[in-house]
């Protein structure tokens, strides 16, 4: 059967196994259903070309007296989202999903650490979010702990997670990307035959903070847009798409060309600045600075455009706060001009370099079954030959006013990846002059709006890494819930893939062709544990650790 | 014809050298060059202490509380922080005196603390009748300039306007005072 005809299908499915449909809009279905059939379900729909987008454990004690888990599946081609909500008391078991949708792992440990959910299946992991020395039975993320609590630490937890072996330790600051991780490499000889990763190092709690008294409708775009420091106008830009479609919001045109074109500026910068990390990695400097270097007048147009090099601030829920008038405008699409010729020459020079191309091609494969089982997002799956773009399949802001390709190549490398982002910078420059000349006129943001409490909406913008999806039940005054997923997320569980079997030289830059942005992942705290036994594959995700226990 | 393509490739890899030659440097004798931000670039904000009513409005709405109001005895505290500040401007979009412009001020950096702090100071009105504060005196002040009408209960607190109207009509209803 396949779902691509329309919608109809899953209405019979969830019929058929007891459950229910709460709403239908445009381009988002919420069902709900029983945990005996959930399984079922989430088999059947990934079987049918969905991918899951991520899970959101809620605790809605106030609403409806349960706990409930939301499955996001993504039907990328009618760009349906899919929400299969299951709830249950505290008491209750939710069976995982995570043995037929691998990437339900992270999330759902996620929900058992932050909101207490009891997932059947995962009882005896270790603490995967929280610290290790975190009480027990306390769970920040239900509603009735508060957001400036801080509990004490058991110290005598940490012997528990001492290893009995020890790897090769990357971190716990990324010594090239200058974030926190920690990665630990187990290696045969020259041979990576298994990977541990440890992180969530700087939880900040960012949606817990989002749903204190602290914050409002209006304030939040401004801490969305730290959740990461590259592609902070995503998150902000995510958030208010959420809640515009939440509370149905007719954004003018004019705002949303200009989210659009900013946010094709903060691709071409980021793309520019890994494509000069990827360099710098592999020893060539030259290419480093001479990246860098046309990169600088990206940054200088993106705080033409909104005042700010970084950290825009200009996204507020019904539009936008800087407009660009014709001076602006003139100015940009030359600095567009010139930025393309300068790309291009040392492009050219780029991928002739043997000490790029040699190191690139072949090492860090993901094949595509693995690609398509792990859900990956961005780059990650267009290398691998996953035509998977949101602003393709799940059009937003003005990106249906505009055409350009999506590249994809197959083989899966780190070259791969990284002619998709080269292909993506010339792309993103085309996109951004298409918008500025189509520039409508008219107001920036709307006078004012109504949002009404404990309407569910989900959103997604493409990132310069991949999808950025955020889920939010509205409140008064402010989310009830937000849950947000970066798409580091999504991609790091597949650098297990990549790196097992592969040349311990080749693992740095294997790392990094996922262009990982560990503080935006971390922003829920994740303890994540990989087992990759080159004979024997328990299961994709089990650490050693957990194999050990 | 193979060690040709071999000069063709070798070739092709000093093109950087004349790429990098024909642009020359390109970092900045800062800070003795050309400004470094564009003419839209935000900055620290200033706030004029004449046009500010101390409503608060900028308290509120700013994100990441660099803004904070302290009320003492006398006086109504208006405290920016710019250690705080992320330079976002919501301040100067909400304020209704026009009193916050954004300048463009970035160089911020001090080893004295009190240097990245600005404050304005309202004194405060008291109620005419019980003597609890109700506000800073320019704030009621502006009231009186926009509500030509208000001035008679202006100097009193929320208690006592209550108190001396639920009086007044009582009185035309004929009670006894």
């Amino acid at each position: 059967m396949s779902l691509s005809s329309n919608l109809k299908a899953i209405e019979n499915k969830i019929k058929d196994l007891g459950g229910f449909i709460e709403t239908v809009s445009d381009n988002t279905v919420i069902v709900e259903i029983t945990k005996d059939n959930l399984k079922e379900f989430a088999k059947w729909l990934y079987e049918n070309n969905a991918f899951l987008k991520t899970c959101a454990g809620v605790d809605e004690r106030e609403i409806n007296s349960r706990f409930t888990l939301y499955h996001i599946f993504g039907l990328d081609e009618m760009g349906v989202d899919v929400v299969v909500k299951v709830s249950g008391s505290d008491k209750d078991y939710t069976p995982t999903i995570s043995d037929i949708v691998p990437p339900a792992e992270w999330c759902e440990l996620e929900a058992r650490d932050m909101v207490g959910i009891r997932i059947s299946g995962h009882e005896d992991k270790p603490k995967f979010i929280l610290p290790q020395d975190w009480p027990e039975n306390v769970y920040p993320l239900r509603k009735d702990f508060s957001y400036d609590y801080r509990p004490q630490s058991e110290f005598s937890k940490f012997d528990e997670e001492l290893p009995k072996e020890v790897g090769l330790p990357i971190g716990p600051y990324h010594p090239i990307l200058h974030e926190p991780e920690y990665f630990e490499l187990y290696v045969e000889g020259e041979k990576v035959v298994d990977v541990f990763y440890r992180g969530f190092h700087v939880h900040r709690g960012i949606e817990k903070l989002a749903e204190s008294p602290r914050f409002t409708y209006k304030t939040i775009p401004f801490l969305a847009e730290r959740i990461c420091g590259i592609c902070g106008f995503v998150h902000s830009s995510c958030y208010v798409l959420t809640v515009e479609k939440a509370a149905k919001i007719e954004v003018p045109e004019r705002a949303q060309f200009i989210r659009s074109i900013v946010l094709e500026i903060e691709r071409i910068h980021s793309h520019l600045l890994w494509l000069g990390i990827a360099a710098h990695i592999l020893g060539y400097d030259a290419g480093f600075m001479q990246l860098w270097r046309i990169r600088e007048p990206v940054m200088v147009l993106a705080e033409l455009l909104t005042g700010s090099r970084k950290t825009y601030g200009i996204n507020i829920v019904g539009g936008v706060r800087r407009d660009i008038d014709e001076s602006k405008k003139r100015k940009a699409l030359e600095i567009l001009r010139n930025v393309r010729d300068e790309f291009k020459k040392v492009v050219d020079v780029l991928v002739s370099v043997p000490e790029i191309v040699k190191r690139a091609s072949g090492t860090g494969v993901l094949p595509k079954e693995d690609a398509r089982k792990l859900s990956v997002v961005g780059p990650v799956a267009r290398g691998s030959g996953l035509e998977r773009d949101v602003r393709k399949n799940y059009p937003y802001f003005a990106y249906r006013y505009t055409s350009f390709k999506v590249p994809v190549y197959s083989e899966g490398d780190n070259l791969a990846r990284t002619l998709v982002r080269i292909d993506e910078v010339f792309e993103s420059i085309s996109i951004v002059e298409q918008l500025l000349d189509a520039l409508p006129k008219g107001p920036i943001a709307v006078e004012s709006y109504e949002i009404p409490p404990f309407r569910k909406a989900v959103g997604a913008v493409e990132a310069p890494r991949g999808e950025d999806l955020h889920f939010i039940i509205t409140g008064l005054g402010r989310p009830y819930r937000w849950r947000v997923r970066a798409p580091t997320y999504q991609n790091l569980p597949a650098l297990k893939v990549m790196l097992r079997g592969a040349p311990l030289a080749d693992a740095f830059l294997t790392i990094a062709s996922i262009d990982p942005c560990f503080s935006c992942t971390d922003r829920a705290i994740v303890i994540h544990d990989i087992k990759s036994d080159s004979k024997k594959f328990v299961n994709l995700f089990y650490g050693r650790r957990y194999a050990s226990r | 014809m193979g060690g040709d393509m071999q000069v063709d490739k070798i070739a092709k890899l000093t093109k950087i050298v004349t790429i990098g030659l024909k642009t020359g440097r390109v970092t900045i004798k800062y800070p003795f060059g050309a400004p470094l931000v564009t003419e839209s670039f935000r900055g620290a904000i200033s706030i004029d202490n004449t046009k500010c009513w101390g409503c608060g409005a900028c308290v509120l709405i700013c994100p990441p509380n660099a803004l904070s109001m302290k009320f003492e005895k006398d006086n109504i505290i208006i405290e920016y922080f710019k250690g705080r500040c992320i330079f976002c401007g919501m301040c100067a979009d909400v304020c209704p005196a026009n009193a916050i412009s954004v300048t463009k001020e970035f160089e911020l950096a001090s080893t004295d603390l009190e240097d990245l702090k600005e404050y304005v100071i309202h004194r405060t009105s008291k109620c005419s009748i019980c003597g609890k504060p109700i506000g800073p005196t320019s704030e009621l002040r502006s009231v009186i300039k926009s509500q030509p009408v208000s001035e008679e209960y202006i100097n009193l607190c929320s208690d006592c306007r209550k108190k001396l109207f639920a009086k007044a009509i009582s009185i035309r209803f004929g009670a006894s005072t």
